[in-house]
């Protein structure tokens, strides 16, 4: 490759992510291609790793089913999930809620119990054969039933009913899920030295140092070569290697000055921001800096909007009102999902419309896709939805609406917004949201403790 | 009567503390001081509580008790006997009446706080048979707020409201804001001042036992704290800072890593300044929707639970007191008077410059 062709590789890859105001200037302008590498771990025959569209590498089953576990968990009063070698996932058909969500008791019928699944219904496990061995962190758990699963790390390994193709995550993610003992995808190792890590952000896997301050770039350097002196050195600080550091995958060494190495990744020298606190985003603010991702998630459908709020960026829709995604789980012992159109939509009604299906279409309005609305990925699709009982429907049915979906799952808008930027209803709902309510779609959080 | 019941006392007393001029070396008070250049910042550190005022035993302001909260109210309406119920028939059903209440009667007894006295300005320059007399002697005080929060112990001090919002309100970078007093010729005693209100971005300046010091600075958030600006004008008599009203102030409000955010419609400040800091009442008309939508962001039944608030009872409560900005098309009124009783300490107000607006304000 010249040197010519590198630069212009170089430009593409370093984003537009200024500020964004009504644009979606906030995802590169050309789709970026390049995927978050792995780390070459061994494996049981018949697994694999599939690089997901938003948390990157997982491990997956032999169809590229994505593995997930379920981490023990302490709610409120007690806990749920697995320990680790101890899977309890199982044929159980729980009738009534535990009440490990205080303050309210256990022992109450759930929703919809006659065609109520059970947990193994949902999360398939990853049967192991009598005779397999385990191979790196990968072991063998056995299950009550006397037969044998698959464990990563300890934790037994499921598949998700809720994903058809490789590459689907839709029955768990990995960012924060509040005091809900819900499932985890089966992230595999990044390649990265060991002073890097990724986090998942809405807006993709953003490359940040061990200790979760972010990474930057500037499209003032050259490929391999820093042109970040003097004053700048005031504001940016190089991300030293250490002398015995070797390149490895999509990151290497540069000598900044005689003995003073420097990592880069995809040849773009790394820094991060003097005093900026852990986890945030401010640098992309500096004109010309820009965090370092690995991968970036899809761009969300072209109508939507990136607003600025009191807090920091959100998604919104083409009116600028504020994106929600909703968040449910259950409070039986197996801890099922009830965020997907296909789960019982009582919980749903009940905070978005006091258990009144027509007052939540006026307070949560669905985000209404265009009837040639289609997706070439799998965070965003639309889907037809009847909005009287919240689940699936047929195309063009009676009533029916044909609304944009993010992970498989409806995304909303609030009628106490009224302006671009107001989030009146983040964190609406049980237990701030997250066990039963609305969550603002942030890719950005500057002044919160969470939601990118 | 108690006049001086203990928590007022401390604020008063607090207030006759001799002016510190560092964090150890008392001096005295100087009978007028004008800060440099005519400005002096002002950043909120302590939430006290939302215009309670309390008396040691609470028989004044709560003589039949306090209200029962959601844990309390469910064991009565579903109580342990034996009987099947649904979980859509029980706890949805309460959580229902949390996020889509309404003003049907209380099925619950509520007790208001009541007597002769409270925290708060006189908002609407009237002496109404619903309002309150201040500790001293101010008659007309507006603070209907203080009828529905002030026997539901989340909103006292021994509630988690009271132990945990100060905290936050401290710690929590979304809540940061501070007023700023420009023109100021005399702390003690000027007609024509102006106050200017900002969200602002950095960290308190804290001293080695964590408590909060004079002689920070905060930089203006002129970015995502844009709405937020609001000025007014002011006067200082005898040192207390006494302002026209805001057209609103908003009040954010980072609980459980919620960003909520409170409307004061026509919002007054009476504080009592020092060269070191300021402590009173930021108070006004509070849109009900907006604050009882907050408190339900912020505070989770769960945590409600432990201070016994019942959000269903809370807001016929706030509907039914509601005294301010009546609906054009209903008649209703959207908005109750309510105060934050707040102390603050003294800050250097750095406003964005203008060429790097973003990038300072982000930083």
């Amino acid at each position: 490759m010249t040197r010519t062709s590198l630069i212009a590789l170089f430009l593409v890859t370093a984003p537009l992510v200024a500020a964004a105001s009504g644009t979606m200037a906030y995802w590169p302008e050309k789709a970026v291609v390049q995927k978050e590498q792995f780390e070459p771990v061994p494996m049981p025959p018949g697994f694999q790793i599939v690089v997901t569209e938003q948390e990157g590498p997982v491990f997956a089953d032999s169809r590229g089913h994505t593995l997930y576990t379920w981490p023990v968990r302490q709610l409120r009063n007690g806990p749920v999930g697995e320990r680790k070698g101890q899977p309890s996932c199982d044929k159980t058909v729980y009738t009534v809620n535990s009440g490990l969500m205080s303050p309210y008791p256990g022992g109450f019928e759930l929703p919809e119990v006659a065609t109520r699944p059970s947990c193994v219904d949902l999360w398939p496990p990853a049967i192991a054969a009598d005779d397999a061995k385990p191979i790196g962190k990968w072991t063998i758990a056995q299950r009550k039933d006397g037969s044998k699963q698959w464990a990563y790390d300890g934790y037994a390994l499921y598949t998700s009913v809720l994903d058809d193709q490789p590459g689907e995550v839709n029955g768990g993610i990995s960012g924060s899920t509040g005091e809900v003992g819900v499932r985890r995808p089966a992230e595999a190792p990044s390649m990265v030295p060991p002073q890097f890590s990724v986090a998942t952000r809405l807006t993709g896997r953003t490359l940040t140092t061990i200790d979760n301050y972010s990474v930057y770039a500037t499209t003032k350097d050259q490929p391999d070569k820093s042109n970040c002196t003097g004053a700048c050195l005031e504001e940016w600080k190089p991300i030293v290697a250490p002398a015995y550091a070797k390149p490895r995958g999509e990151f290497a060494v540069i000598e900044r000055s005689p003995g003073i190495f420097q990592w880069t990744f995809r040849k773009q020298p790394l820094y991060t921001h003097v005093g900026e606190p852990f986890s945030k985003m401010y640098g992309s603010d500096v004109p010309g800096w820009y965090n370092v991702y690995t991968q970036y998630t899809p761009k969300p459908p072209a109508e939507f909007s990136v607003q600025e709020s009191p807090t920091g960026l959100v998604l919104a829709d083409k009116n600028g009102k504020t994106v929600y995604i909703y968040m449910c789980a259950d409070d039986a012992l197996d801890q099922q999902a009830c965020d997907h159109p296909d789960s019982p939509q009582i919980y749903r009604f009940t905070v978005c419309g006091g258990g009144d299906p027509k007052r939540c279409v006026e307070r949560f309005p669905y985000v209404l896709a265009p009837k040639d609305a289609k997706s070439d990925n799998h965070l965003w699709t639309a889907m037809w939805i009847d909005p009287m009982t919240g689940k699936k429907a047929k195309p063009n049915q009676t009533g029916a609406l044909y609304v944009w979906a993010y992970r498989e799952r409806p995304v909303y808008t609030h009628y106490r917004d009224r302006k671009a930027g107001d989030m009146t209803a983040d964190q609406w709902g049980e237990f701030y949201g997250y066990r039963n309510g609305y969550k603002a779609f942030w890719l950005r959080s500057d002044f919160g403790g969470r939601g990118e | 009567m108690n006049r001086h019941p203990h928590s007022i006392v401390s604020f008063v007393g607090a207030l006759m503390l001799p002016v510190l001029g560092s964090a150890s070396t008392p001096v005295t008070p100087k009978a007028d001081w004008a800060p440099p250049g005519g400005r002096i910042g002002y950043v909120l550190t302590n939430e006290v509580s939302w215009g309670v005022r309390e008396t040691p035993d609470h028989k004044e302001e709560c003589p039949d008790g306090f209200n029962i909260g959601p844990r309390e109210q469910f064991a009565e309406l579903y109580p342990k006997d034996g009987k099947k119920r649904t979980l859509a028939e029980t706890q949805l059903k309460r959580e229902a009446e949390v996020w889509a209440p309404d003003t049907t009667p209380d099925k619950f007894p509520f007790h208001e706080a009541t007597g002769k006295y409270a925290l708060g300005i006189d908002l609407d320059g009237k002496a109404t048979p619903e309002d309150f007399e201040s500790d001293d002697g101010r008659k007309g005080i507006d603070n209907q707020l203080f009828r529905v929060v002030g026997c539901v112990r989340n909103y006292r001090q021994e509630g988690e409201l009271g132990i945990i919002t100060t905290k936050w309100r401290a710690q929590k970078p979304f809540n940061r804001v501070t007023f700023e007093i420009t023109g100021v010729d005399s702390l003690k005693n000027d007609s024509d001042v102006m106050v200017s209100y900002y969200r602002t971005l950095d960290t308190l300046l804290a001293g080695p036992t964590g408590n909060y010091m004079p002689g920070g600075s905060q930089r203006v958030d002129a970015r995502f704290g844009k709405r937020f600006i609001a000025r007014a004008k002011g006067r200082i008599v005898d040192g207390v800072l006494e302002t026209q009203p805001f057209d609103q102030l908003l009040v954010p409000e980072d609980g459980m890593g919620d960003p909520a955010i409170n409307i004061f419609r026509t919002a007054q400040l009476r504080l009592k300044l020092t060269p070191e800091g300021a402590e009173g009442v930021l108070g006004g008309f509070v849109d009900v929707e907006q604050w009882y939508y907050a408190m339900n962001t912020s505070w989770a039944t769960h945590h409600a639970a432990y201070g016994q608030a019942s959000a269903a009872s809370i807001y016929k409560a706030l509907r039914r007191l509601a005294d301010g900005f009546p609906d054009p098309e209903t008649g209703e009124n959207t908005a109750i008077s309510g105060y934050l009783a707040v102390k603050l300490v003294q800050a250097y107000v750095i406003q964005p410059d203008a060429a790097n607006t973003n990038k300072v304000a982000a930083k």
